[in-house]
């Protein structure tokens, strides 16, 4: 087990495109870090020069005291999952378990051992002496999971692993996942584009967009201070809901008057002018102000989903569409008209430029 | 899933129909070499002509050096074909794979070798030969030989690692492989069905050359089997009978080596590896 | 190196004789003769090992020019004198005056020793060849279970094939022809020519000798054998060499022209009770049918010398000494070269002897000259359009001399050193200076990129340096001699003359014309590559999947992939026979279509290459198509399945494009291949015939650089295909990005 240590990491391809832009990041020992980022910004590029799969351009990278920039990959003491599995499929299950093994000449019985361990700690025993193409998707998942454990390496790295299953088994790999690393407790870090994974996975989530860094923190701190709009549109779902308006007279006016609410305590620390003002689905209280929440606007239903044990009330206001959770299974039908208010505390105001900075 | 009856006709019609085509010539040359008189012609469409007789065939091997002439030519073509798949199946995988400086150029470069009509390089070719002292010996003709085969089977090989997911080659540099371990145990084993038409292709570059081999071999205990049955071949007085015998007896080591070859071109080897 | 490979060649036995190597071209029969008279010699000259060694005709001509000009080769070549012109004229055979004396000579027979002016311009006559026998020379062979008496004059000769060209099952085509003859080849044409008083060269022969075809004699000639053809109808429509040799051993002709070669083959054949006669006397003229006669005998390489130079002379005295000569008469029944041996009683005694030797005494000595070659290229294509109806023999005539003279122009053209010689090697050299410059950069950044990642390059380069080791000499070679004036005269002293080859090539009509040979060989090319490639994969996609016995159709798909090109090409232009060919028959038969000039017409002709180059490739093609088809995942062909794509859809979407790295790779290389393919046109077509209008670009070469000795024109033209296909590989790789891969 090691941590791993990246400082001033940039990738260049030889076509000349910068994938990579000067991202440094400190994982400690044992963390489940989360790469997540919009396909394209770079996670997958930034995970394979940790593997030395992709050669750095320019920075360092440590796992454990080592600098491994010129270390070949089989020399890193990593093992890797890759998002289509890449088994080999003219091995059994069993020797494509055992080959990264027999690479490193581990004894016999060593090798039988740890394969039989993982095998078992998979359920995958009885697929052992198969080819991976008599496999099912979610079988060979496991056998590329297998492959890594049996490694028994310092740090895992995992591409995507669970996106080309389908949901219901995306849902059960993924707390697999979760029991692994803390019966394992390895370094792992973990490269995915879908918020869900990393919010659930993660000891920590490194948010990417354009091969820059937008935010590192805990999975429920990224969730509630987003630094920057980008982050706060990207972790949540339904999606944050922005409004563009003005602050003025310590209160945020929006939708050319038809919202506005107060901004207790914060105007202080903001200078009037225009911002964005970012409140997620389920920071509105349907029913407009009370002591826990300031009224807001008054929304009309254009469209109604229901959950079950919640609704989703897609409404105008002012002419914008926004999303309202509404929790149970209270009836609401287009064209209602319903006061909103939002939660104390629950507003997030962000900078009307495109960084789209965090202001309070 | 079964295949709709009209389907399963229709690919036994076509296999059919030119299984006909492509044998019916090859029958007549095995009518050829059971004429009597060295008849090059027939009038009409039989294929065993009424005076057969395997005479030609006898003779091969009792007044002929057939099987000599067969045993260099077994030698011959078999260090060919090891040789050329062993530089093809590399010179292809770096190409595939790695992008270097005069790659490209370097590719073309292989196929122009091709471009130069072989008659005009024969005389100096020959100079060359003779210079070097490579007449009347095997590795002048298997230099040559691997040469003229590799151009093919280089670009061969490359097409086919084109094929393979480089994942598979990643996965394994991560369990600890070299580049060369994991084109080894890895790349190697699924490039099989191009291996297999490397090795046929040089197989057979060696196995029916006999230009060349003219101008090296000088001595008739050196003949390949096409040097040897060209012989037969005089102007205006060829010896039809055993010319024919000789050219069917000759085709059967390359089906023989097909037949042993074409269990590897086998369905989907790289089935189930990855997940595009 | 050498001495390496000296040691692998391994030939270990301490041999320490005066070895002399023979290359020759005597037939099979003669071969048993030439060893058991070899052994006899070696028994008597303990220091000298004779080793012969047969090549046919083209291949020892071509191969003893290659050999001499890399300073090598046999010390002695055996075989007609018809190559001596050439050879003596490039210098690569020795005089050999100094070894045959005078009343040595005396002892021959008329012209079986052949002499010529030296080329040194002292007037002298170099001995270029000691004949050991006599002949080559055609007769008239006669079933006589057919023809009582052979005929006396042609107005007999009629009447007797008119007799004997009978249609038994009145299905319309005869059973039996009344004569037969070798049409391609105009030597076969020759006796008529004589008969009519006629000859190939003006008389006397001049020095260099000019061509004298547009005669009346010539005339008359042609109109005598279309007369045959078309209004007796004694012989067949088309005939080359092979049918006429299996329609007489069949039985299916009464009489055939052919040489003394063939004729032990059909005094033994059971089957047919053959007998020789000599050829007829021409009624119109009064004259006989004269036959070319050749000596056959030995030449020394200019490059022999010494004790090799002496043994091999010794040998050639031992094989023309009166002992050996007899045996010969009496072992091979072939007149010898020397008088004593033509007096023995056999020769009067034995019918066929007889025949033959009144044949020779009226036969014509062959011409040595160069120039013959230019005649028979001259003659060919007009006879053949005589034969084949489309000429009248007065126009034929006059198309002879003036394509003969044409040729014997090209071949005699000279070429003098270019005054901007000395320009162009400036302007290649500042050429090649300018790109060293221009990509010194690429080469410092090539070494540092060795020095740090050199795996690829060492995977690379031993394969490489065998592919490049073998072709860069003799492509530079080649460019230097396509800046040359190396030909029939300038052989061995050939210089550098700038840059006219390729100014010829360039202007050449012939090449470049709307129905000239370049679009030929575009259209050659492109439509075996594309039937190539579509027969290869439809048949691929028809083997893929749940077959019975796929084996076993596999392996006979390859069958003409597995065959040797060189026999099977023969089959199909026995195929391709017009009254006997199988197509014909199939297509009468069966589809009740009208039969087809194959070979006969220019356009069928070269539809008959085609069709069975396509015969010879699609298998290559299947078999790549087939291993390319491996690679295809099956759940591609779910998915699309459960996208409801049709078959058709599927094959067109998937298969196709993802067999498109397997394949293109073998598309683009075959296209290469198809472009340079010399075989198939020369097997199927004879060598581009008819009327020379079958050629490739290739065979164009081919026949300007073997037939008229023009190499640096030949270098030149090669160089400008070389281009071509590289201009059309650059922008066929760049456009289907095939160094590019898919998945990348
Ligand atoms: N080999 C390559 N050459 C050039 N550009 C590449 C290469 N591989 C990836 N890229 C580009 O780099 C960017 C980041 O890719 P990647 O790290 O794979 O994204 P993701 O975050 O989805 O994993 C993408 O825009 C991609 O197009
Ligand atoms: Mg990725």
């Amino acid at each position: 087990m090691a941590t791993v240590s990246i400082r001033g990491l940039h990738k260049r391809y030889p076509g000349g495109f910068h994938a990579v832009r000067g991202i440094s990041l400190d994982i400690a020992d044992g963390e489940f870090l989360v790469l997540v980022g919009p396909s394209g910004c770079g996670k997958s590029t930034s995970l394979r020069m940790v593997a030395g799969l992709e050669e750095v351009s320019e920075g360092e990278i440590r796992i454990g005291d080592r600098l491994v920039n010129d270390i070949a990959p089989g020399d890193r003491d990593i093992a890797m999952v890759f998002q289509n599995y890449a088994l080999y499929p003219h091995l059994s299950v069993r020797d494509n378990m055992a080959f990264g093994l027999r690479m490193r000449n581990t004894p016999r019985a060593e090798i039988e051992r740890r394969v039989s361990a993982a095998a078992a700690a998979l359920s995958i025993e009885s697929l052992l002496a198969r080819r991976p193409r008599e496999l099912s998707g979610g079988q060979r998942q496991r056998v590329a999971l297998g492959r890594a454990i049996v490694r028994e390496p310092a740090v895992f790295l995992f591409d995507e692993p669970l996106s080309n299953l389908d949901a219901k088994l995306r849902v059960q790999m993924r707390a697999e996942l979760a029991l692994l690393h803390r019966r394992l407790g390895t370094t792992v870090i973990y490269v995915t584009h879908d918020q869900v994974e990393a919010m659930t996975l993660g000891d920590r989530i490194v948010l990417m967009n354009h091969g820059v860094i937008q935010q590192i923190d805990a999975p429920l701190a990224i969730y509630r201070r987003p630094a920057n709009r980008f982050v706060a549109a990207f972790i949540g779902s339904p999606t944050m809901n922005f409004f563009h308006g003005t602050i003025r007279d310590g209160g945020f006016v929006a939708a050319g008057g038809a919202a506005r609410v107060p901004l207790d305590g914060v105007a202080a620390t903001v200078p009037s002018g225009d911002a964005v003002l970012g409140i997620r689905p389920e920071d509105f209280v349907v029913g407009g102000g009370d002591e826990d929440a300031a009224a807001f606007a008054t929304a009309e239903v254009t469209v109604a989903e229901q959950m079950g044990h919640e609704t989703l009330a897609h409404v105008s206001i002012g002419g914008a569409t926004s999303i309202v959770r509404v929790p149970g299974n209270r009836g609401v039908a287009p064209g209602d008209r319903l006061p909103l208010g939002v939660r104390a505390g629950a507003m997030h105001l962000f900078a009307a430029d495109d960084e789209g900075r965090r202001l309070a | 899933m079964r295949e709709p009856l009209r389907i399963t006709i229709l690919r036994h019609a076509v296999l059919l129909a030119f299984v006909a085509i492509s044998i019916y010539p090859v029958l007549n040359v095995v009518s050829i070499s059971l004429r009597p008189g060295d008849r090059l012609r027939s009038t009409d469409l039989a294929i065993i002509p009424a005076d057969w007789t395997l005479a030609s065939y006898a003779a091969l091997f009792t007044e002929q050096p057939f099987l000599r002439w067969l045993g260099n030519s077994l030698a011959v073509s078999a260090a060919v074909t090891v040789t050329g798949v062993a530089l093809a199946s590399t010179a292809g995988y770096a190409f595939s794979r790695f992008r270097f400086i005069g790659r490209r150029a370097t590719m073309l470069a292989i196929l122009t070798t091709q471009m130069f009509p072989a008659t005009m390089l024969l005389l100096p070719l020959y100079v060359l030969i003779a210079r070097l002292g490579l007449v009347d010996t095997w590795l002048g003709l298997m230099i040559f030989y691997t040469a003229t085969a590799l151009p093919f089977c280089v670009w061969q090989m490359k097409g086919f690692y084109d094929t393979i997911p480089a994942s598979l080659e990643e996965a394994a540099r991560i369990d600890g492989c070299t580049r060369g371990q994991a084109f080894w145990y890895v790349v190697l084993p699924l490039a099989t069905p191009g291996l297999v038409i490397t090795a046929l292709f040089s197989f057979m570059t060696a196995w029916s050359e006999y230009i060349v081999a003219a101008q090296v071999m000088q001595r008739e205990e050196m003949f390949t089997l096409p040097l040897g049955i060209k012989g037969f071949q005089a102007s205006l007085s060829s010896q039809w009978g055993l010319y024919a015998a000789a050219s069917i007896l000759v085709s059967l080591p390359v089906v023989a080596v097909f037949l042993s070859l074409s269990r590897f071109l086998v369905n989907g080897l790289t089935v189930g590896s990855v997940k595009e | 190196m050498a001495t390496a490979v000296l040691g692998l060649a391994g030939c270990g036995s301490r041999d320490t004789r005066t070895t002399v190597t023979i290359w020759h071209q005597s037939r099979p029969t003669e071969r048993d003769f030439l060893v058991a008279e070899i052994e006899r010699f070696e028994a008597d000259h303990p220091g000298v090992r004779v080793r012969p060694l047969y090549k046919e005709t083209e291949e020892l001509r071509a191969g003893f020019q290659a050999a001499v000009l890399a300073g090598a080769g046999p010390e002695l070549v055996y075989g007609p004198s018809d190559v001596l012109g050439t050879f003596h004229t490039m210098g690569i055979i020795q005089d050999l005056a100094p070894w045959i004396s005078a009343e040595e000579r005396d002892a021959f027979v008329e012209g079986a020793i052949t002499s010529l002016p030296a080329t040194d311009g002292s007037g002298r006559r170099a001995v270029v060849q000691i004949g050991d026998r006599f002949g080559n020379h055609l007769a008239l062979v006669y079933n006589r279970r057919f023809v009582t008496t052979p005929p006396l004059t042609t107005d007999d000769l009629v009447r007797i094939a008119r007799d004997n060209t009978v249609d038994g099952d009145g299905d319309g085509r005869p059973d039996r022809y009344g004569l037969v003859w070798n049409y391609t080849e105009p030597f076969f044409g020759i006796p008529f020519l004589t008969g009519f008083g006629g000859w190939v060269f003006q008389e006397p022969e001049s020095e260099p000798p000019r061509p004298d075809l547009d005669t009346p004699a010539m005339a008359a000639a042609l109109g005598f054998i279309r007369d045959l053809r078309e209004r007796h109808q004694v012989t067949p429509a088309n005939c080359d060499y092979e049918l006429a040799d299996s329609l007489f051993k069949t039985g299916r002709a009464a009489m055939i022209i052919n040489g003394d070669w063939s004729w032990s083959d059909y005094l033994a054949n059971p089957s047919i009770d053959a007998a020789v006669a000599v050829l007829p006397t021409v009624d119109a003229t009064g004259l006989p049918m004269r036959p070319m006669v050749a000596p056959k005998g030995y030449s020394l390489n200019a490059n022999a010398s010494g004790d090799q130079a002496d043994a091999a002379m010794a040998f050639v005295r031992y094989m023309t000494s009166d002992e050996v000569q007899r045996r010969l008469l009496q072992r091979l029944r072939m007149l010898p070269a020397r008088r004593a041996a033509w007096d023995d009683p056999l020769v009067a005694s034995d019918p066929t002897l007889a025949a033959s030797r009144k044949q020779i005494e009226n036969g014509r000595l062959m011409p040595v000259a160069a120039e013959l070659r230019a005649v028979w290229d001259g003659m060919k294509p007009a006879y053949q359009a005589v034969l084949g109806g489309t000429l009248e023999p007065a126009a034929a005539a006059a198309r002879m001399q003036r394509d003969t003279e044409g040729f014997i122009a090209s071949m005699h053209q000279r070429v003098e050193p270019s005054p901007l010689v000395p320009v162009l090697g400036a302007g290649i050299g500042l050429a090649l200076f300018v790109l060293l410059v221009r990509q010194w950069r690429s080469f410092v950044a090539l070494a540092t990129d060795l020095r740090r990642n050199p795996t690829p390059y060492a995977f690379a380069f031993p394969a490489v340096l065998v592919i490049f080791a073998v072709i860069v000499f003799p492509f530079v070679w080649n460019l230097v001699l396509s800046l040359s004036d190396m030909s029939l005269g300038r052989f061995r002293d050939w210089r550098v003359v700038g840059l006219q080859n390729y100014a010829e090539v360039l202007a050449d009509r012939r090449l470049w014309g709307l129905s000239g040979v370049f679009l030929k060989t575009v259209l050659w090319t492109v439509i075996n590559v594309a039937l190539h490639v579509t027969l290869g994969v439809i048949l691929a996609v028809a083997l893929h999947g749940p077959v019975r016995c796929k084996a076993i159709y596999r392996l006979l798909l390859i069958i003409p992939w597995a065959v040797p090109a060189y026999i099977t090409a023969l089959t199909w232009r026995g195929m391709f026979d017009y009254e006997y060919g199988a197509v014909n028959l199939i297509l009468g038969k069966w589809l009740g279509l009208p039969a087809v000039n194959w070979l006969g017409e220019p356009l069928r002709a070269f539809e008959a290459c085609i069709i069975t180059n396509v015969w010879l490739g699609f298998p290559f093609m299947m078999v790549i198509a087939l291993g390319g088809l491996q690679g295809i995942p099956e759940e591609l062909y779910e998915a699309a399945r459960i996208d409801r794509a049709s078959r058709w859809q599927q094959f067109w979407h998937i298969t196709l494009p993802l067999l498109k790295p397997v394949l293109l790779p073998a598309a683009t290389l075959g296209a290469i291949w198809t472009f340079n393919n010399l075989n198939v046109i020369w097997l199927v077509s004879n060598g581009g015939e008819p009327q020379d209008a079958t050629h490739i670009l290739v065979s164009y070469v081919y026949k300007s650089v073997f037939n008229l000795y023009r190499y640096g024109y030949g270098a030149a033209l090669s160089t400008v295909m070389f281009l071509i296909l590289l201009a059309f590989s650059m922008v066929f790789l760049q456009r289907t990005r095939a160094t590019e891969s898919v998945y990348r």
